[in-house]
This record gives C-alpha cells, sequence and structure tokens, in this order.
C-alpha cells in the first residue's frame, strides 16, 4: 500500500491547494487514505505512549459515502456519511447546511433517537453516520430536495475546521449499508478531506 | 454487510419468547413447548424471522387519517397484512421502512396491491393527528392506513407482538423524542397470524422478493 499511499497523499495536496478542501465527484474515491507515518493499524493495543501521541498528532480526516435520502417533507431529513480519521482524535462539534435551518447530531438506541452535543472522531478510526444508527438531521428545509440534487454540507471540527460535502440526495430507500440493488458503492460523490 | 442483524435477532428472540411466555399463548400441550422462533436458515438471510407458532394479531381498535374507528382485527381479516410502530417526525428508519413497502408493493399486479394492507400505527399519538399522520403517509403511498389513539393502547398492542415501545420524551431543549418499532410483522392472509418478522435493515430488494409470497399466505 505504500506506494499508492503516497501518490494519494501528494494527489490530495494538489487539490487541497486548489479546491480549499472541497473535493467533487470521484477526485479520491477509492483512495487508501493515511500518510506513512499516521498510517498505522487503529484496531491493535495501544500503549499510554501512543494514546498520547495519537492526541498530539494531527488528525487527518476523510469524509465518504455521504447522501442524503430524499425526505418525505420539508420538515425533516437525515444525512450520512463516514468521517475516517487516519491521524490523532478530533470532534465532530457542530453541522451547517443552505438547506436547513437547523441540523443536530443524533446516535439511535432501541428505536430511539438521543440528541447529542458533539461526536469524537477516534485516532486511527472512523466515525460512522449509517442508517439506523447515528445520523445528521435536518431540520426545516427550505426546499424539498429531489433524487439527484445536491445539498452542500458543512461538518465542523474541533481542531480541523471545517470539511464541505457536497452531499448527493438519494432514493428513500436508499441503504449502501444492508446490500442489495441499492447497496453498491455511491459513485465518489459526497466526499471531502482534510488538506 | 448484516452484521448488525445478529444482536438485532437475539434481543428479538429473547423479546419474542417473553412476550408469549407473558401472554400465556397457545392452550394445554403447546404452552409447555418452547417457542420456535428461527432465522430463514435456508437462504442465510437474516432480515427476516419466520415466527413458528404465529403471533395472534392485536385486538386493536384505533383511529385512522379520517379520523374514523379503525378495528384491526375486523378491516384486516383475510387479507394479507403488514403491521409497523413508527412516527413521522422520525428522520431515517420510519419513512425508509415505509418507503421500502411502498416501492415493493407497487412492483405487485394492481389486483394484489389492492388486497395487501399496509398498517402504520403511530408510537407518538398526540403529535401524530389523524391528519398529520395522513398526509405523511400519503406521501409514501395513499393507500397506506395510518392509525393513532392512546400511547398506552398502542404500547400494550406493540408488546403482544414482542414491540418495545416507550412514550415520547421530552428533552430539555423541548425537542420530544420518540421511539420506532424496529420490525415489520407479515400477516398472513390465510391464519391472520403474524408469521414473518422483518428487522429494521430489510431491504428495499428483500420486500419486493416476498411480497408476491406474503399476499399469499407463504413463505418467502
Amino acid at each position: 500500500m505504500a506506494a499508492p499511499t503516497a501518490a494519494a497523499g501528494a494527489r490530495a495536496r494538489v487539490v487541497a491547494l486548489a479546491l480549499a478542501a472541497v473535493v467533487g465527484c470521484g477526485a479520491l474515491a477509492g483512495c487508501g487514505g493515511g500518510s506513512g507515518a499516521d498510517g498505522t493499524d487503529g484496531t491493535g493495543g495501544r500503549s499510554g505512549g501512543q494514546a498520547a501521541a495519537d492526541t498530539a498528532a494531527r488528525p487527518h480526516l476523510r469524509i465518504s459515502g455521504a447522501f442524503l435520502p430524499v425526505p418525505v417533507t420539508t420538515g425533516l431529513a437525515a444525512g450520512f456519511c463516514v468521517v475516517r480519521n487516519t491521524g490523532g482524535a478530533d470532534t465532530l462539534t457542530s453541522v451547517t447546511s443552505d438547506i436547513a435551518d437547523r441540523v443536530t447530531l443524533h446516535r439511535t438506541r432501541n428505536g430511539r433517537m438521543e440528541m447529542q452535543d458533539s461526536f469524537p472522531v477516534p485516532a486511527h478510526g472512523a466515525l460512522d453516520f449509517s442508517r439506523g444508527g447515528n445520523h445528521l438531521m435536518f431540520e426545516q428545509l427550505t426546499h424539498k430536495p429531489k433524487v439527484g440534487d445536491t445539498v452542500t454540507v458543512r461538518l465542523h471540527f474541533r481542531r480541523s475546521g471545517t470539511l464541505t460535502v457536497k452531499v448527493p440526495v438519494r432514493p428513500a430507500t436508499y441503504n449502501p449499508g444492508a446490500g442489495g440493488a441499492f447497496g453498491t458503492p455511491p459513485d465518489g460523490a459526497g466526499s471531502a478531506r482534510t488538506p | 454487510m448484516r452484521k448488525k442483524t445478529l444482536p438485532l435477532a437475539a434481543a428479538l428472540l429473547t423479546s419474542a419468547v417473553l412476550a408469549l411466555s407473558a401472554c400465556g399463548g397457545g392452550s394445554g400441550d403447546e404452552s409447555s413447548k418452547p417457542v420456535d422462533v428461527q432465522a430463514d436458515a435456508h437462504s442465510g438471510r437474516r432480515a427476516l424471522t419466520v415466527l413458528d407458532p404465529p403471533f395472534t394479531k392485536p385486538d386493536l381498535v384505533l383511529t385512522d387519517t379520517h379520523g374514523e374507528k379503525y378495528d384491526l382485527r375486523e378491516r384486516t381479516k383475510g387479507r394479507p397484512t403488514l403491521l409497523y410502530f413508527g412516527y413521522t417526525h422520525c428522520p431515517d428508519i420510519c419513512p425508509l421502512t415505509m418507503s421500502n413497502i411502498a416501492v415493493a408493493k407497487k412492483q405487485l399486479p394492481k389486483a394484489v396491491q389492492e388486497k395487501l394492507r399496509v398498517v402504520f400505527v403511530t408510537t407518538d399519538p398526540e403529535r401524530d393527528t389523524p391528519a398529520a399522520l395522513g398526509s405523511w403517509l400519503r406521501q409514501q403511498d395513499p393507500e397506506f392506513i395510518g392509525l393513532t389513539g392512546k400511547f398506552a393502547t398502542i404500547q400494550h398492542a406493540a408488546r403482544q407482538l414482542g414491540i418495545s415501545i416507550d412514550p415520547p420524551k421530552k428533552e430539555k431543549d423541548g425537542t420530544v423524542v420518540s421511539t420506532h418499532g424496529t420490525e415489520v410483522v407479515a400477516f398472513s392472509p390465510k391464519s391472520d397470524g403474524g408469521y414473518l418478522l422483518y428487522h429494521e435493515d430489510a431491504t428495499v430488494d428483500d420486500y419486493t422478493k416476498d411480497l408476491p409470497k406474503i399476499v399469499q399466505g407463504q413463505r418467502p
């Protein structure tokens, strides 16, 4: 993975300079993420020293697979994405969007939503917003978006600042986590990353 | 892809067993038998649980979206019926579930579609008035039936199907948070028993594949 990772890193820097962290369709699709020293696997056990290093290290965030199922009414919509982190820990503190007056963060437990003030993005880990789990809730929409539209969403992180994602509007039945006809990975839309 | 369903299925199995033992169900020999709740081992699918023996259809009388009395047993007798407990201020699973069913239903022949009953019972009756429920459900499918009434009545019916829902709760910031069921129960037109449980990650493909069987009261 070393060669494609380095290439991806170089490409990301160029893209970041050109687009200031706003990355359009497909530019980074399939990117293995992570650069050299930070690309260690986060699944193993960690020593105290390493944990401290995680906190000190700069986060490297990559958002992918973002989508917004077409809502039933203008009252409410949900949004989903995955935030992968190949660097030090960060926190998602708020989300804003042109399409809604208010965007709130929720997790779901036993069929009940629980609003959260923030979500941790663990070092060398991921923050997952997916069907039936965590979700972004868009309230009082300015209009009802159609399938194929794109909604601009800004995710604000404590350390990494703001990442802007162009989120595609998908059919109401879209559920990539569950496989099936609608389970094919998105076409690269709905991605962004830190420089 | 369906890793989530394992604990879900296990939890469900437990709740189904509890629910059945709690209502004492069955007579004589039957009551001493363990409940045979089995995942569809044949196809390896876990979006679905086959219930044997099936759940008895709850004796539930509520108000429909026209403000009229609706007796579930009477109105769905001999009809293939899908029953779901949810609420309209729900951004994710409730609209997903109803959309999955709506899309799958449209793929049935017209005459068969007319036989099918899809019943959405609100878990948030205070906000989901007949009118509010009606306008939300019409966006999904104008034939869907929406029911509202006393929360205690709704909770009692859900419990008989092993579905646990809590009353809506007001948060510190004034927002109201409700619970939805995580399963859809399919009732057979032949026995009127609830013989299939679809879990919340059942996809539109699952429903599309299974509805032709369900309308006949067959096992998918």
